[in-house]
């Protein structure tokens, strides 16, 4: 009886209580189905966002498997006086992107006095240094070179002393899983749908039924033609035109750049950093003697992958949002929009910075995470509205009329109807996501293991790229990122004319 | 009646903003305290010769022995009472701090709105006016262009192309950035005499030009598209029957038509204007808001960063209110 009294929203109708009571169970089984896929969402991307934070904390390095530490100790014999100790060891070699643990110890001589704390000081040649505290520190060295670690010792006389050591981070030869996850992502997901239908028309042949479904035929045609349409007008648009050439050119780039990479990026090569350009660097060497023409090449992949992916999250993030706000309705409704407002809010890099700064260390997943957590709200907003007017269509009265769920015409009717709308903002999201990862990478808030634009521009303005005559440290970077956004907006707006043209007629 | 429906709408609108900042209050709360890692790690410096009394005195503030709705409740005590702990790295209240970069960011992005504005609705206007034409694609393009631009990039270029002189040109402008005005000439005990405001406006040239140029083209191009918007309908078509000139029919029916997307638009971009300014203000060490927020993320200033978020939200939500009361001023068909 309490689901009758509930405020009756629009999609009600009058039809007796065996209606209604079905109407309502179904409403609770999208709703159930819509949160318990929020749910999963959440769960699935707080562990990862979690791991994410975890792994790549290299102050607490709690939680960390010890299979994945490379346990080192730096043994430091520190006596108590205001000189520093001859050499304390040979040089240790540690392993990049692992958890290295430095173990300080330093014996204090009678008299009572106890050791007050330990600064550890790790820095890179050319690059800012890292400041830890603690007899027992961890930290992960981010690129193959010299590391100089810095111990200082203060007992409570208030004396200091100090010692150095060096540190030999070498590459780790990746193992297949590492470098290619994100491939394998992506293939297992696009192999899932061929595998889905190989299931399919296994079972239909088993029913003695045609391999393939004259129905289906014609909706591949069609779809095929409606494909081909869509193309001949991007292109006959001017600005899909010139956006899908400059798209096209930055995919290339992105899938062959790397490969055609003179200089391996995570090689250092102190003895020639800042160096000039020349035959052998085109575009002259960074702080740390990296190759900037390779690293160019390299973000290109970066930079894409960072932006599509983000953009993804957000937007299917935004679309289940808008979907069950809108569909739902009522005050459950006014509660999501409440919150989307509060998120909406905040200006969304102000968010982004803080919720980075927060994670402390990132890396490329975290850097999607985060862009992607962070920015679904306009797009809930916008399938929200949309919905709003589609449940009020005809077709959908129709499909509820002869006895469709909420799920299916969520499913067969409010989302097909939505989704050339996310599709066109899906493409605009990720030119503001290629701009937010250049922007947080500036701010300092950079993957610490990967090369992007926006990651050489923050180097390049640090080292002032312009007074030591490698002006195209900036500019290249820069006017790329500039065109990559501009090939992504450019496709976006012309596929929002083409796909939905009676909501922007221009 | 109108104004009874009136009131209540405006009434509606306060009771939105009151629970919205609430909401921000609350995410930003939980943002702190529900990232993974113990928060009193993060909201106390890692180095040792942080004062241990200080830690203390903050643990008594923020009540971080009780339990998370206790603190909750304290915190939004507390922001509503000013009282917001201290800075770490300056040991100076952080409702000082924020008030004082406040005022700064304001001039800057106040004075970068209204430059926005007027050059955007302009470009916009004239490129609808003179659609097709050879104005409207350049300035479509020019715009899209910088849309397309990192504003701390742009920024960078300026501040270079701004003080060095570029081919060995003399007689190329010089302009200052780094600080408020010249302290050095004026000292840094800020009057308001007619040297120091000239100063100050001399500074103000980089980083508002910067930040307008940046966020142009969202304007201009909205701008552009509700005015073809508004002049493919049916009233225009009869204003130019009637007889009217094609800038009387702009003027009077196109642009009045025009303007409530516009100012709905307007008063949501403030939220990206002000990301916008928080680039500018780290290129050019204009110590504002954005300039305070990365420091205190630099030295990992917690009290600081805890209030930005708000300060950031509550004035984003001011913003579109405002621009909510201008549409009900403008727009006569939502009194109705």
């Amino acid at each position: 009886m309490e689901s009758l009294s509930r405020p009756a929203s629009c999609c009600e109708r009058p039809s007796g209580r065996a209606a209604t009571k079905r109407l309502v169970r179904t409403r609770c089984d999208l709703e159930m189905r819509a949160l318990s896929v929020l749910v999963a969402i959440v769960i699935v991307s707080s562990g990862a966002l979690a791991l994410a934070s975890l792994v790549s904390d290299s102050s607490s390095g709690v939680g960390v498997p010890s299979a994945l530490q490379s346990r080192l100790a730096v043994a430091f014999a520190v006596s108590q006086t205001n000189e520093s100790v001859a050499n304390a060891g040979p040089d240790q070699n540690i392993t990049v992107g692992s958890l290295a643990t430095l173990n300080g110890s330093a014996s204090v001589p009678s008299q009572g006095a106890t050791i007050v704390n330990y600064t550890w000081k790790l820095s890179q040649t050319g690059s800012l240094g890292v400041t830890l505290y603690g007899e027992h520190v961890t930290f992960v060295a981010r690129k193959a070179g010299l590391y100089v670690a810095n111990l200082t010792i203060l007992d409570s006389n208030n004396h200091t002393s100090w010692d150095i050591t060096l540190l030999v981070a070498r590459e780790r030869p990746e193992t297949f899983l590492q470098h290619y996850w994100l491939v394998m992502l992506i293939g297992g997901l696009v192999a899932a749908y061929p595998a889905f239908e190989v299931l399919k028309a296994v079972r239909r042949v088993s029913e003695g039924l045609p391999l393939i479904a004259p129905t289906t035929r014609e909706k591949f045609k069609l779809s095929v033609k409606k494909l081909r349409e869509i193309n001949r007008k991007l292109l006959s648009n001017r600005m899909g035109l010139v956006g899908s050439i400059l798209l096209t050119a930055f995919l290339l780039m992105a899938i062959f750049g790397p490969l055609l990479a003179p200089y391996d990026v995570t090689k250092f090569n102190l003895i020639h950093k800042f160096e000039k350009p020349s035959n052998a660097h085109w575009m002259g060497t960074d702080q740390d003697g990296v190759d900037i023409f390779s690293q160019l090449l390299e973000g290109a992949r970066t930079s894409i992958i960072i932006g599509i992916f983000s953009a993804l999250i957000a937007s299917l993030l935004g679309t289940v949002v808008g979907l069950y706000a809108g569909y739902v309705g009522g005050w459950k409704d006014e509660v999501v929009m409440r919150l989307n407002d509060v998120v909406l809010s905040i200006p969304w890099l102000v968010l982004m910075i803080v919720v980075a700064a927060l994670l402390g260390t990132i890396d490329l997943l975290g850097i999607i995470l985060i862009i992607g957590f962070t920015g679904w709200s306009m797009t809930a907003r916008m399938v929200r509205a949309q919905v709003l007017s589609i449940r009020e269509k005809e077709f959908v009265e129709r499909a509820r009329a002869i006895g469709a769920s909420d799920m299916t015409i969520v499913r067969r009717h409010v989302f097909p109807n939505t989704f050339p709308l996310v599709f066109a903002n899906t493409i605009l999201t990720v030119a503001i996501a290629i701009l937010s990862e250049a922007t947080l990478s500036y701010l300092r808030l950079r993957p610490a293991d990967a090369v992007t634009w926006g990651k050489m521009l923050s180097y390049a303005s640090e080292s002032s790229a312009f007074q030591i005559g490698l002006w195209s440290w900036i500019v290249i970077p820069g006017l790329l990122i500039v065109l990559l956004v501009l090939a992504f907006t450019m496709v976006g707006y012309a596929l929002d004319e083409i796909l939905n043209p009676k909501l922007r007629k221009r | 009646m109108a104004g009874r429906s009136f009131r209540s709408y405006v009434g509606k609108r306060l009771v939105n903003v009151a629970l919205t900042i609430i909401g921000i209050m609350i995410l930003n709360f939980l943002l702190i305290h529900l990232m993974p890692g113990d928060p009193s790690n993060q909201l106390f410096p890692r180095d040792p010769k942080f004062d241990q009394s200080l830690k203390w005195q903050l643990v008594e503030k923020f009540r971080l022995n009780d339990s998370l709705p206790t603190q909750l409740g304290t915190y939004i005590y507390n922001t509503f009472t000013g009282d917001w702990g201290t800075s770490y790295t300056t040991r100076r209240p952080v409702f000082d701090i924020i008030m004082n970069d406040l005022r700064w960011t304001m001039l800057l992005v106040g004075v970068s709105t209204v430059l926005t504005i007027i050059l955007g609705m302009g470009i916009g206007a004239y490129s609808a006016y003179r659609r097709g034409g050879p104005f409207d694609a350049g300035a479509t393009s020019i715009t899209l262009f910088f849309y397309g631009m990192p504003i701390f990039w742009l920024a960078i270029v300026l501040q270079l192309l701004f003080t060095t002189h570029p081919l060995a040109m003399h007689w190329w402008p010089q302009l200052p950035s780094g600080g408020y005005y010249d302290t050095e000439r004026y000292g840094s005990q800020l009057r308001l005499t007619v040297p120091i405001i000239l100063s100050i406006g001399k500074y103000l040239i980089l980083p508002t030009l910067t930040l307008a140029i940046g966020s142009v083209a969202g304007i201009s191009l909205i701008m552009r598209g509700s005015l073809i918007d508004a002049m493919t309908e049916d009233y225009i078509v009869t204003a130019r029957a009637k007889g009217l000139t094609d800038y009387q029919v702009l003027r009077r029916h196109a642009l009045p038509n025009g303007m409530p997307p516009m100012i709905a638009l307007i008063a949501m971009d403030i939220a990206f204007v002000i990301g916008g300014a928080y680039q500018v203000e780290v290129v050019f060490t204009y110590p504002g808001i954005g300039y305070e927020t990365m420091n205190a993320i630099w030295n990992l200033d917690f009290p600081i960063l805890q209030f930005v978020v708000v300060i950031g939200g509550v004035a984003v939500v001011i913003a579109n209110f405002l621009g909510d009361m201008l549409l009900l001023y403008v727009d006569p068909r939502i009194k109705a």
